[in-house]
């Protein structure tokens, strides 16, 4: 019993000291690196490192070169088992408007080793909320817009169910 | 003397104290060997502007300069002479294309073309005046029916019994030496992008892994970009100015369309570079 308690402090111990010394910086710019081979590019104005997270400040993202939008605010949380990505008050560039809302108050992505080959999404804004996941395997993307409002000028690129307006793609 | 720990808690102190350290050690080794010092920062394209606009088109912000034509003193001619190619008519321009004596002429109201003055157009005649006489010339009809004729709006159809407003379906008028795009084209395919790709199809043309600019990989027969005068294999050097060499290049063309009143696209035809031009009415 002791073995097992001191393997178990152990753990937690090494567990700890892992995202404790995680060089997190250093691990978002090899991320970078990772997103600019798939001409992706976040320029962020700063980063704050926390205990367990990484915090991004006024970063402006870039897909080929074009800029696509501004986030005011990227969280990223780990305890390694459980990971969230939190963006706060996403603006799209206006040129955007007919494929995805321009303004998006939150939006969470989290992935967690017991649904390790999704990563499920949540959205707020003015379009209501959204809910869906990121399939992994497949990939494959589902949006359910849960409710309708303001989602006129994208709804062009939506689809409909018997559940409601959703959006679907594979990458 | 009495100990102030007993020896198994500094012992797991010191173990709790050397794991960290391993850790951090791990860690260090990992982002020295491995991880980025530093960011990756974008450098954006400078937005340049068009040094100078080849044509300036506009008919409501000014008047496109003419050079004084001496006139012969007397012409002689027939209206049959006279081949109507294309018509382009709004409330505030006219202009057709015509073939006379095998030569193709774009000419707009008040314009002369063999002594006949250009008083105005219907939606597939031309009204000419001479001598006080007023003749019509219909629209030539090809058998292959190669024409891009329309007229953009009914705002100037002379029946008054069709006052309904009719929904712009948007074309693409062969002036001659240029085409005319309807703005309500324009717009349509500024909202709705998924709307391009269906008629054209365009690529990246890479040179050692870079990208260089974008190549049309297709163009679907009968659709406006097709009457546009570009063909599958043509090189986008540039538009109004402003070379196409990048997605942000092209994304600022696509983005400021709508507000465009003319267009330069410079295109590469198998080793020939070649100049469009388009006016946006």
């Amino acid at each position: 019993m002791q073995m097992v308690k001191k393997f178990f402090i152990l753990l937690l111990v090494l567990w700890f000291a892992l995202l404790l010394f995680m060089p997190k910086q250093a691990l978002y710019y090899k991320l970078e690196e990772f997103l600019l081979k798939n001409e992706i590019k976040i320029n962020e104005k700063s980063i704050e490192e926390g205990l367990f997270s990484l915090t991004l400040y006024e970063s402006k993202v870039y897909v080929k070169g074009i800029k696509l939008g501004t986030v005011e605010k990227i969280e990223f949380f780990t305890l390694l088992f459980y990971t969230q990505v939190e963006l706060h008050t996403l603006l799209l560039d206006e040129s955007l408007k007919n494929m995805a809302p321009t303004e998006i108050d939150e939006l969470k992505l989290t992935h967690a080793i017991w649904n390790p080959l999704n990563i499920s999404l949540d959205s707020q804004g003015l379009f209501g909320n959204v809910s869906g996941y990121v399939s992994l395997v497949e990939p494959h993307i589902r949006l359910d817009f849960n409710e309708t409002k303001s989602i006129e000028t994208f709804k062009g690129s939506l689809k409909q169910d018997e559940k409601g307006w959703f959006y679907e793609t594979t990458f | 003397m009495k100990q102030l720990f007993k020896p198994y808690i500094f012992k797991n102190i010191l173990m709790f104290l050397a794991l960290l350290f391993v850790i951090k050690l791990v860690w260090f080794l990992i982002a020295w060997l491995w991880l980025p010092s530093g960011g990756i920062e974008h450098v954006g394209q400078k937005s340049r502007k068009a040094l100078y606009y080849r044509v300036k088109l506009t008919p409501n912000e000014s008047a496109v300069p003419t050079k004084p034509k001496k006139e012969p003193q007397r012409q002689r001619g027939s209206i049959n002479d006279i081949v109507l190619l294309a018509i382009y008519d709004t409330k505030d321009i006219t202009v057709i294309t015509v073939k006379h004596k095998g030569k193709t002429k774009v000419i707009s109201r008040g314009d002369k073309i063999s002594g006949f003055i250009l008083e105005g157009a219907g939606i597939n005649i031309a009204r000419f005046t001479k001598n006080s006489k007023s003749y019509e010339v219909k629209l030539f009809k090809d058998k292959n029916k190669h024409q891009n004729i329309s007229k953009s709006t009914l705002q100037n159809a002379p029946s008054s019994t069709s006052n309904k407003v009719e929904k712009i379906v948007g074309e693409v008028v062969d002036a001659g030496d240029r085409k005319i795009i309807d703005r309500s084209l324009l717009e349509h395919y500024a909202e709705n992008m998924d709307d391009i790709y269906k008629n054209i199809g365009i690529g990246e043309l890479k040179q050692d892994g870079n990208l260089k600019g974008f190549q049309i990989t297709f163009v679907r027969k009968d659709s406006p970009f097709a009457k546009l005068g570009v063909q599958r294999g043509d090189i986008i050097k540039s538009i109004n100015g402003q070379e196409i060499n990048s997605y942000n290049a092209a994304f600022g063309v696509y983005k400021n369309i709508g507000s465009l009143d003319n267009m330069t696209l410079v295109i590469q035809r198998k080793n020939e570079e070649m100049e469009l031009e388009y006016e946006i009415n």
